[in-house]
């Protein structure tokens, strides 16, 4: 849908992409962590408050129902089945973003692809709200897994794409003020 | 390398606020057990009006940016609200007993659930919800400020050729064949 943006990246963007992959990766990672984590933290005598905080944390992205998500050490998870298989999916769109995407461009999903991979979660959350079926956990992980496979190639563009343009506008600046004081 | 930058703040501030009162709401702030939708949705529609106000083709970047800044603004409001809207312990408990003796199953930890709800109401546990609220907010408006950029930013002009420029006026001349 939109053209590769590269006006940032004289050398082109693959340095960039490569480290907004890279620290999002590493975010993923403790962001899973922290998810599956929560329940053995709070099931600790020591460690409950460091659990109980990481429930809080989440809290406000995530109904948390007790029913609704897969359970870890007889409690469950810090976010729902649907919310773990949109973090999940993240984590394995991440896995094949320098597969299909690489390094070097910046390309956003076409709304086709995003209306594609949307779809089977809408139309499974708005079924469940409106009391027309309710399906179960499986169900609402992977319907929230083939969305979040989606995610990463938002962000790391969009957060790749922003990086770029205040470097440029910062040497912009920089070489502005070096030709104001000459 | 100058390039003029979109007036962000403006479509943030009301669609953030709108996102964050809707989020803090009772029975609305359900809608967010969808992915978030209020938070993910209000970027998207932030950018969205950020795209008709300016005539700049949008970036990925400046979708992010909207997105974070929607994001945050809803997260204060959406704390601003939940002060408003303090969940009362006491009815919630009055409700869950009627629900039990229609015989509806409830789920086996509530009581701790409700004790873990009332030892999050103290001004410490605000501030620091209104943090981790910001950054979650905060990220998933980047995510939907993207996202509205591929949705609803103006597509760059195509290759056409641009027409000739007008010629300049004419100086008046003032020779023998001007006929005024």
């Amino acid at each position: 849908m939109n053209p590769p943006e590269n006006g940032g990246f004289p050398g082109g963007p693959a340095r960039t992409v490569r480290r907004v992959y890279f620290w999002t990766a590493a975010g993923t990672i403790v962001w899973l962590a922290a998810i599956v984590s929560a329940p053995w933290l709070a099931a600790g005598r020591a460690t409950a408050r460091v659990g109980t905080l990481l429930y809080a944390a989440f809290a406000p992205v995530c109904h948390q129902i007790p029913e609704r998500c897969f359970q870890f050490h007889g409690r469950p998870l810090a976010v729902c089945g649907r919310c773990l298989g949109i973090y999940a999916g993240f984590a394995l769109g991440l896995a094949l973003y320098p597969l299909v995407r690489g390094f070097s461009t910046l390309r956003l999903p076409t709304a086709r692809v995003f209306i594609l991979t949307v779809l089977p979660m809408a139309v499974d959350g708005a079924a469940g709200v409106l009391g027309l079926w309710d399906s179960p956990i499986g169900v609402r992980f992977a319907t929230g897994a083939v969305w979040g496979v989606l995610l990463p190639f938002y962000f790391v563009t969009g957060a790749a794409d922003l990086l770029g343009t205040r470097r440029a506008r910062r040497e912009a600046r920089a070489l502005e003020n070096r030709a104001g004081t000459t | 390398m100058n390039q003029a930058r979109p007036e962000y703040l403006r479509p943030a501030l009301i669609v953030g606020a709108a996102a964050g009162i809707l989020s803090g709401l009772p029975v609305l702030s359900l809608v967010n057990c969808l992915c978030c939708l209020w938070i993910l949705g209000g970027a998207a529609f932030a950018v969205k009006l950020l795209s008709q106000a300016t005539p700049i083709v949008l970036k990925p970047s400046d979708g992010a940016l909207e997105g974070a800044l929607t994001g945050v603004i809803a997260a204060v409001s959406h704390t601003i609200v939940s002060l408003a809207f303090p969940p009362n312990i006491e009815s919630a408990r009055r409700v869950l007993e009627w629900l039990s003796s229609m015989g509806i199953e409830q789920p086996a930890n509530i009581d701790g659930l409700l004790e873990g709800t009332s030892r999050f109401m103290s001004p410490t546990w605000m501030i620091i919800g209104l943090f981790f609220t910001a950054v979650m907010f905060a990220l998933i408006g980047v995510l939907g400020g993207i996202i509205g950029v591929s949705l609803f930013g103006k597509k760059p002009a195509s290759a056409v050729p641009a027409a000739p420029p007008e010629a300049p006026p004419q100086p008046p001349s003032s020779g023998p064949g001007d006929a005024s």
